[in-house]
């Protein structure tokens, strides 16, 4: 009770403390939000914006970074990719931010990158992402895809399934990564007959896109599970799914309609967290499969903590646009999280804010208990995690399954695995 | 040394494999309360399977309670380890009744009480893929006697396409009793598929034979395994035979996919004639470029989602600064799964009602000048989008399906998902009713009378106001129907209108405006060459930019659509 009075305390005077910050400029220390607000990403990226203002008020309750407070500058990408690196350049050049947190969609780091790069910025980056990148200038908290795709593979053999079909929706996320899919199938002895979807070869013959691919908003998949069906006739099949958002509803609906089941042919998809089943029918979901390097049913003290706080502080904050009511906690917040934590403890090696400074202290492989176990960074700016894999529950809960600890994050996968 | 120990685990391992004999005479729940207490995963394994061959009812309920983390092992205060499964509600301290796994009665404390137990206190039986896969194997069995006809099929299924000779024996003792005539194919087909692993020649062509005969799709894989096979032992006569096989699965597949593609082009050729009537009639009828038809569309859902919250458990909402909660009527069962029909004439009616306010305050101005009207409504559009954000959230809607439209009928493998044959009956029902409406009411006649010419129909004291009003609430509300049907295949949300509102003017141009016999046949031809060429070019997207191009050629040609009619009210 009387933690719980000071905790209240602790908010009520982070509220005030805010508002005298531009008073105690010296005091404070600038750091960059940098997610949509507005269009169609908003509904996901909100949910990062306001983890990162939860963080920031729990580290301020805690005496700040060496001794300053952090003073967010949140500004809006609105789901526009030209307007991220105008937004980027404001937030560096303008307000001269620290770090930066920030990007959901790959187009929008893609968008964002050669701003950090010109004005040696610092930018993490939380969300599941295609690999074959590795700036100076961002610090990939992301889930890697051997941290994610890979891992799911793995499960499926180890659950004897035998023939995978590649679905997805059409950007450059789900290509890539079913590309390195295809080689890391191909490499553990997978038939490419047994891999559904199709392929596309360019004139010599060389595959360079693997699956079935469906615009953003897409509404007909009757065809598509249709031909799910016949794939997975010989039994022993399974299904990855690299969908994106709300195109999950109309599939999963035929899914179901066409008497296909978790028993049958699991689904997992890489795109839906606890968060997206604020929007999705949860029940016609049951037992099919997610990945990811945190769920909120992880069973920890640190987590039960972590959760906990989040809503604790959803209650008391003050800060404009936050949704109050059935708000969950999901891989990508507590990347964003984490994130934060990461960059404080190489800010207090490093003794300083200076990026150059910054980047050689997070290169040194510090470590972080987050909700979701250990996370230490690596030398090529991304960290090593655990992975788990969970079966949805009627409620939009994950049943963890199985779980990998410390996976590296590896971004370069492409013409790693070699056909055996 | 090294040598003494395997002896003595070797004697270890062969005196529990003995000790296993001995007891063969045990209930499944002992065998099973024995495998919970093994010491290494490999002695567990070994333990669920010798329950192979069991016919024990208890076993479902019992490996199902294990997969599912609710068998823990309860250690008694003499320090004796017992598997217990925990059931029945909990009470205050979150404590359940337990039962013991090996008697199947319940734990009793040393005072000869029952006890009761709490989950979080205990640690379930661990289990691994590779035991889940041996209980698979053991249910697989078991579920070939289990009156469930679906879970024998599939229980069946799975046997055969594993083609293990191990199992030919339970499948041909269930082929002598089996008297489904369904599950008895699935016993031929799975006795032919493990026919074909058989080392004997002859048995191999007959079950080749057997499945050329059967000619079912899950069969193809294993017949390329035995065509590769037969080609590399030389074998030409099983080659033969397993390329006739596989061309008659070949033939079969093309028939299911060219019916399978004529069923899927009727069904989204329904779609698009539900949610393209309604604007038949505003812009093909009236000549107003309603932008809002979508949002139309969407009231219907919301409506849908409204009602069935309401069936449900409530729903709270906070619109504009107010919070109130909908009451709930907190059904269940089929009484909750009839939502739906409720909910039918509802957003019928919350259509209408939008419709006609959307007419008296903003359409009625504008009959003369269609492009105010396209830049009015497009206004209305934008302004009801905002109004679902404020009321419903920026957040897609859940609505669940019913029972009776989430199921399919699969009949020689073409599936006919009960969703879609509800659409086509829908469909039909609808165009007939606007046809009877138009053709057979007083209403209709006015209708039509004022369609054609507005002025002549006022002279002769026809009161044109309020039949334009009836006519646009009739347009409206016909896209709420389609926004109920909408909300039971895909997503409920503020822009749910948008992803529609251009296929609905497509439909209704190429039909040719203002008539709707044209919409009607355009619906079903546009539906039929979008999953045709879908089909055909095994790509989605490919499939509706070629119907685009399609579309604008056929425009070029005849730009007025199909059907060309004659009206004033259009040059007008």
């Amino acid at each position: 009770m009387i933690t719980k009075f000071t905790q209240l305390l602790g908010a009520g005077a982070l509220a005030l403390g805010a508002s005298f910050a531009t008073a105690h400029a010296a005091e404070t220390v600038k750091v960059g939000v940098l997610h949509s607000l507005s269009g169609t990403m908003a509904i996901s990226e909100t949910s990062l914006r306001d983890v990162l203002l939860f963080t920031f008020d729990e580290i301020n309750a805690k005496g700040g970074i060496l001794g300053k407070k952090i003073e967010p500058v949140v500004v809006d990408g609105a789901s526009n990719w030209p307007l991220f690196a105008e937004k980027a350049k404001q937030l560096l050049e303008q307000d001269k931010v620290a770090v930066t947190f920030g990007c959901w969609t790959s187009v929008s780091r893609k968008s964002v990158l050669p701003v950090y790069e010109k004005n040696n910025g610092l930018l993490f980056y939380p969300v599941q992402y295609e690999g074959e990148e590795e700036s100076q200038n961002v610090a990939y908290t992301a889930e890697a895809v051997n941290q994610q795709a890979t891992p799911a593979v793995d499960y499926y053999l180890a659950e004897g399934k035998k023939k995978f079909y590649l679905l997805g929706t059409d950007y450059v996320y789900p290509q890539t990564t079913n590309l390195v899919l295809l080689e890391y199938l191909l490499s553990k002895g997978v038939k490419l007959e047994n891999i559904g979807g199709g392929f596309k070869r360019d004139e010599s013959g060389k595959i360079i896109a693997a699956g079935k691919y469906t615009p953003f908003s897409h509404t007909d998949y009757q065809q598509i599970i249709a031909e799910i069906k016949q794939f997975a006739a010989s039994g022993d099949a399974c299904v990855i799914s690299t969908l994106n958002g709300d195109t999950n509803v109309p599939f999963f609906k035929e899914y179901a309609a066409a008497g296909l089941t978790a028993e049958k042919c699991p689904v997992v998809s890489f795109s839906i967290s606890e968060d997206e089943f604020r929007g999705l029918p949860a029940k016609q979901l049951v037992g099919q499969l997610g990945c990811w390097t945190y769920f909120q049913s992880i069973n920890t003290p640190a987590n039960k903590k972590f959760v906990a706080d989040f809503q604790a502080w959803l209650k008391t904050t003050k800060a404009p646009g936050v949704v109050k009511e059935g708000r969950v906690t999901c891989s990508p917040m507590v990347l964003s999280y984490v994130g934060v934590y990461l960059w404080k403890a190489a800010v207090e090696k490093a003794g300083s804010f200076d990026v150059d400074k910054v980047r050689a202290a997070y290169k040194t492989g510090l470590s972080f208990d987050g909700p979701g176990g250990k996370v230490t960074t690596q030398k090529n700016m991304h960290v090593t995690k655990n992975v788990f894999i969970g079966e949805t529950k009627a409620d939009g809960q994950f049943k963890i399954v199985k779980s990998f600890d410390n996976v590296y994050g590896e971004p370069w996968l492409k013409g790693q695995f070699k056909a055996k | 040394m090294n040598f003494f120990n395997r002896t003595v685990r070797l004697l270890a391992f062969a005196a529990l494999t003995l000790g296993f004999v001995a007891h063969a005479a045990d209930s499944a729940g002992a065998i099973i309360a024995k495998a919970a207490l093994a010491e290494t995963p490999a002695q567990r394994i070994e333990t669920i399977t010798s329950l192979i061959g069991s016919g024990d009812e208890s076993i479902a309920g019992l490996l199902a309670a294990w997969k599912e983390d609710a068998l823990f092992v309860y250690t008694a205060p003499d320090g004796s380890k017992i598997p217990v499964q925990l059931s029945g509600d909990k009470d205050d301290k979150d404590s359940q009744t337990a039962t013991r796994v090996d008697s199947g009665k319940p734990l009793l404390s040393p005072a000869g009480k029952p006890l009761r137990l709490v989950a979080n206190e205990l640690t379930a039986v661990e289990h691994t893929s590779a035991l889940r896969r041996a209980m698979k194997a053991v249910l697989d069995l078991l579920d070939l006697s289990t009156p469930d006809l679906k879970k024998r099929i599939s229980a069946i299924q799975t046997l055969g396409f594993a083609q293990d000779a191990e199992k030919l024996a339970a499948l041909q003792a269930r082929q002598k009793i089996e008297s489904v005539p369904s599950a008895q194919r699935a016993l031929r087909e799975a006795i032919a598929l493990i026919g074909l692993k058989d080392a004997n020649p002859e048995v191999k062509l007959a079950s080749l034979q057997e499945l050329t005969a059967l000619h079912t799709i899950g069969s193809a894989d294993a017949l390329k395994a035995a065509l590769a096979d037969a080609e590399a032992t030389h074998h030409p006569s099983l080659a033969a035979a397993a390329r006739l096989a596989l061309n008659a699965v070949e033939s079969h597949l093309t028939r299911v996919n060219f019916f399978g593609t004529l069923f899927r082009g009727l069904s989204l050729g329904s779609i698009l004639l539900v949610v393209a009537l309604g604007l038949a009639i505003t812009f093909g009828l009236m000549g107003v470029i309603n932008m809002a038809h979508g949002e139309m569309i969407a009231v219907g859902a919301y409506t849908t989602y409204v009602v069935q919250n309401i069936f449900g458990t409530g729903l709270a909402l906070s619109p504009f600064g107010f919070s109130f909660h909908l009451p709930s009527m907190n059904t269940g069962g089929w009484l909750y799964e009839s939502y739906f029909i409720f909910a039918l004439p509802l957003s019928f009616l919350s259509a209408a009602l939008v419709g006609i306010a959307m007419e008296r305050t903003v359409i009625q101005w504008l009959y003369r000048r269609p492009l105010e009207s396209l830049l009015a409504t497009w206004g209305v559009s934008l302004f009801l989008q905002q109004f679902f954000r404020r009321v419903f959230g920026s957040n897609n809607v859940q609505v669940s399906s019913p029972s009776y439209l989430s199921d399919n009928w699969t009949f020689h493998d073409i599936i006919f998902g009960w969703n879609r044959v509800f659409v086509i009956g829908f469909a039909g029902l609808i165009v007939l009713g606007v046809w009877l409406v138009l053709t057979r009411t007083s209403l209709g006649l006015l209708i039509r009378a004022v369609m054609q010419n507005r002025n002549m129909a006022a002279c002769m004291g026809v009161r044109t106001e309020r039949v334009n009003m009836l006519t646009f609430g009739l347009g409206s509300g016909l896209a709420g129907l389609a926004g109920a049907f909408l909300s039971q295949i895909g997503n409920v949300g503020p822009s749910l209108g948008q992803s529609y509102i251009v296929d609905c003017f497509m439909t209704v141009v190429v039909g040719g405006v203002g008539n709707l016999p044209g919409t009607v046949v355009s619906a079903f031809g546009i539906g039929l060459a979008d999953q045709s060429l879908q089909q055909i070019l095994l790509n989605p997207v490919l499939g509706k930019i070629t119907v685009l191009v399609a579309i604008i050629l056929f425009l070029q040609w005849r730009p007025a659509g199909i059907f060309v009619t004659k009206s004033r009210s259009l040059e007008g």
